[in-house]
């Protein structure tokens, strides 16, 4: 049968043709692998998406577990972070500490600069504080488009959710499809573990701990926008805290790894939908 | 790889692991109740988002993007309404939820916008029409399903109404089934047409008889969402009597295995089935019960799947019942008043035979598993009347089979989890295949078409003729905001035909879907065999083929 197509397609697709997973097969993998410890994960992931993989890290300790467990797998593989512009020093520090330790080249996304002149310029540097609204602009151009960016190079991208961090994370498999995020692979290696044996495992294998965490830090992002809390205090403290009217959650649990933050920022800034 | 750990992990371990067995364990869900007016005067910004979560088994879930607004499912076991029940809801839709209404697959009313401030008042109100929302969502038994025609089709085997009203009380009261590994499912139905789905429910009970006696047969570990899984049968025959005492042992054996605990994302019955297979399970559940089952069969599968649509002569003489088709599950408040009105109506003319528990033939309203509804209890004589004004209300039978069987799940704007259009992309598709088909449309037959918004499967994309999930394309749009595709199902169905579908076209651009959609539907109006359904269709093309009919070019789906 000849078909006219629905679609011109004007070029073929740039570089190797992707290697997706389907929803079944994404449903099988997750069951089979649900009981398989971190390592195990990323052994399988590496071999099957190789240089199409990379670990995605703010340099928090899963971030760096993660990393530490693939380096030990296969030397080669990608680690990628976003500069927001807005980073604390110590995270430059760290970020030399891998190169340093690693011998690894951590690839860095930045924000488009016209995006940036064009906000900055008009809204002024610290618009976050005006309000929510201005608060997720200043995300989504900083971080969630960078990322975007680095995430349609991929077929399979590695991030450092537990299960144990929220409840609506709790339901998290170790194999997903990124459905917020063109259908590429999410890898979750770390689902089941508790933040305890995480930094075990960090002290086991002496990986680089950012500096931070010990100045009373649970989370770690731009500057302006995290600060250290106290014992016993709420760790939502320690993000955008002076807002009212933040949407329930993302204080802290909706960080662009879940698909979360994406959703409030495309109800609260276009008003609805993902509608084009 | 091993699946379940040998060794069954004690409590402490299975709280370190799971968020949500720590959260229960704190405080149940169901004991959020008595915070509520504490909460309430806190003020929204204050309440934990601990107790947010635990709102969800009263059946509450934050609307997008969270700022104080909630949808509340309502439910409506078997999906039998009185007209004073579909009153109060449409009430509390008109004056809390702005309005809003909607019919799910799984026979609730879902209604949104609602403010924690009002819930005490909300909740009380449908207490006092002998409706709940206990249970609806959370780690509960969910609504308990059935068929829509219970005790009025002439081809039921028996009636088990009063079964399914008591099974769906006793897990509410009995509080331990208020803490399960996770959401579990249930139906029971004696349906001679199965209408209820049994092959993917955690666990159906199957009208059926033995040496005359009614009883049930039994499927176990149905389900969809990312793992989807058809139900196995238990080779059982449960004497109706003891229907409740094999339930509550099943779901026994499955809430007290830890195993199960360790994670949600294997945290439902399909997977426990799936890993001892049925006749293992069968053996904890007579060990639990303390004695063996009798042996049986699940009566064999009907050839197609059934919705109880049009008129029907009730086994009541004089009686008949008429199902509506609602649009996309769309039913506002003020249609859920003027339905409500026209069946107390109908019921008051008639005077309604009084027995000693009300009136036995009132006019009621039953919830479909396709989000539509059903009249029961219509004089047959009044129904040409009757179903001129249910049409003057929106809900007109000439809206055909393609509007009365396409389904979709709640999706945009309200939904946390979608990531594309739901209801809105099917009124899209549905009104493009009427356009498209013309006069043709009706040899389209029983089309259904099943859209969905995320992986969690709540319109059941796995099981449709077409299925549709949504998600996104790696290409953007000018402005670089995300643009949405459809990953399309094909040969997945219910009945005889039972399977679960394949994603065959992945990720096609959500302006060209419906366009897609037509070229299947096209190809199967022109290549089929005589009387061959588009399941036998699809199966008999393969994916190389079905992607040349539907146009969508290889590069794209590839990209």
């Amino acid at each position: 049968m000849i078909h006219e197509p629905l679609l011109q397609v004007a070029a073929a697709a740039p570089g190797a043709p992707r290697d997706l997973l389907d929803e079944f097969e994404a449903g099988q993998l997750a069951n089979d692998f649900d009981a398989a410890t971190p390592e195990e994960v990323l052994e399988w992931a590496m071999a099957r998406w190789r240089q199409r993989l990379a670990i995605c890290t703010s340099f928090q300790a899963e971030g760096m577990a993660l990393f530490d467990m693939a380096w030990r797998i296969d030397p080669a593989v990608r680690l990628f972070t976003v500069d927001t512009g807005r980073l604390p020093q110590e995270t430059y520090e760290i970020m030399e500490q891998v190169r340093e330790r690693y011998g690894a080249a951590v690839e860095v996304h930045v924000p488009e600069a016209r995006k940036l002149e064009r906000m900055t310029t008009h809204f002024g540097p610290n618009l976050f504080r005006r309000s929510v609204e201005a608060r997720l602009l200043c995300c989504s151009v900083r971080k969630v488009e960078p990322i975007r960016g680095a995430l349609d190079t991929l077929d399979a991208w590695v991030t450092g959710l537990r299960r144990d961090q929220w409840a609506s994370r709790a339901n998290i498999r170790k194999i997903e499809i990124d459905h917020d995020h063109g259908g590429l692979a999410k890898i979750n290696p770390l689902a089941d573990w508790t933040a305890e044996e995480v930094w075990d495992y960090n002290r086991a294998h002496d990986v680089p701990v950012h500096p931070l965490y010990a100045r009373g830090y649970t989370s770690i992002g731009c500057t302006p926008c995290t600060r250290p809390t106290g014992d016993g205090e709420d760790p939502r403290a320690g993000r955008w805290w002076w807002e009212k009217n933040a949407p329930k959650e993302c204080g802290i649990h909706c960080p662009l790894e879940t698909g979360g933050l994406e959703h409030e920022l495309e109800a609260m800034l276009h008003g609805g939908g993902a509608e084009r | 790889m091993p699946k379940a750990p040998e060794i069954e992990p004690d409590w402490e371990l299975v709280r370190k692991r799971n968020f949500v067995e720590r959260l229960k364990h704190e405080k149940g869900g169901l004991a959020v109740l008595d915070d509520l007016p504490a909460m309430i005067a806190a003020g929204y910004e204050a309440v934990p988002e601990e107790d947010m979560v635990r709102l969800q088994w009263y059946g509450l879930y934050h609307d997008k993007p969270k700022l104080g607004h909630f949808m509340m499912r309502v439910k409506v076991p078997g999906g039998r309404l009185t007209p004073r029940g579909l009153r109060t809801i449409g009430e509390i839709a008109q004056r809390f939820g702005r309005g809003h209404g909607e019919l799910t697959t799984r026979q609730n009313i879902q209604l949104h916008w609602l403010e924690m401030g009002r819930l005490p008042e909300v909740l009380a109100t449908l207490a006092a029409a002998g409706l709940t929302t206990t249970g609806a969502c959370g780690d509960n038994v969910r609504n308990i399903t059935g068929c829509p025609v219970a005790g009025l089709d002439r081809d039921e085997l028996f009636d088990c109404r009063e079964l399914l009203a008591e099974a769906a009380d006793f897990f509410i009261r009995h509080r331990e089934y208020s803490d399960l590994p996770r959401k579990h499912k249930i139906t029971i139905s004696a349906c001679a047409h199965q209408c209820n789905a049994p092959e993917m429910h955690c666990i159906a009970l199957l009208g059926t008889f033995r040496s005359g006696q009614p009883g049930f047969a039994v499927k176990v570990g149905g389900g969809l969402s990312t793992w989807p899984r058809l139900a196995d049968d238990l080779g059982v025959f449960v004497p109706a009597p003891e229907a409740i005492d094999v339930l509550r042992a099943i779901l026994d054996v499955w809430r007290e295995d830890r195993r199960y605990r360790l994670s949600r994302a294997r945290a439902r019955l399909k997977f426990m089935i799936d890993d001892l297979g049925p006749r293992r399970f069968r053996e904890r559940v007579e060990a639990r019960l303390g004695r063996p089952l009798l042996d049986g069969a699940a009566p064999a599968a009907p050839a197609d799947e059934a919705d109880h649509a049009g008129v029907h002569a009730q086994r009541q003489e004089g009686l008949a019942y008429a199902g509506f088709p609602v649009y996309l599950g769309l039913m506002n408040g003020e249609q859920m008043l003027r339905l409500a009105d026209l069946a107390a109506e109908v019921s008051d003319r008639e005077g309604g035979r009084e027995s000693g528990h009300g009136r036995q033939d009132e006019v009621e309203i039953r919830l479909t598993r396709r989000q539509n509804f059903i009249l029961a209890n219509l004089p047959a004589e009044r129904v040409p009347e009757i179903v001129r004004r249910v049409a003057a209300i929106g809900f007109p039978f000439a809206a055909g089979n393609l509007r009365r069987l396409a389904i979709a799940c709640t999706g945009n704007p309200f939904c946390n989890f979608t990531v594309a259009e739901t209801k809105g992309r099917l009124r899209q598709i549905v009104d493009h295949l009427e356009t498209a088909f013309g006069e043709q449309a009706a040899a389209l037959g029983e089309l259904r078409l099943n859209l969905d918004g995320c992986p969690h499967a709540c319109a059941h994309h796995w099981i449709g003729d077409i299925g549709l999930q949504g998600t996104t394309l790696r290409e953007r749009g000018a402005a670089g905001e995300r643009l949405q595709g459809y990953d399309l199902f094909l040969r997945g169905g219910l009945a005889r035909g039972a399977a679960i579908g394949r994603p065959v076209l992945r990720r096609v651009p959500g302006d060209v879907v419906h366009l897609a959609i037509e070229r299947l539907c096209r190809a199967w109006l022109d290549g089929r065999q005589p009387g061959e359904p588009i399941q036998q269709f699809f199966i008999r093309h393969s994916d190389e083929q079905l992607i040349d009919i539907a146009g969508v070019p290889a590069e794209v789906l590839a990209r």
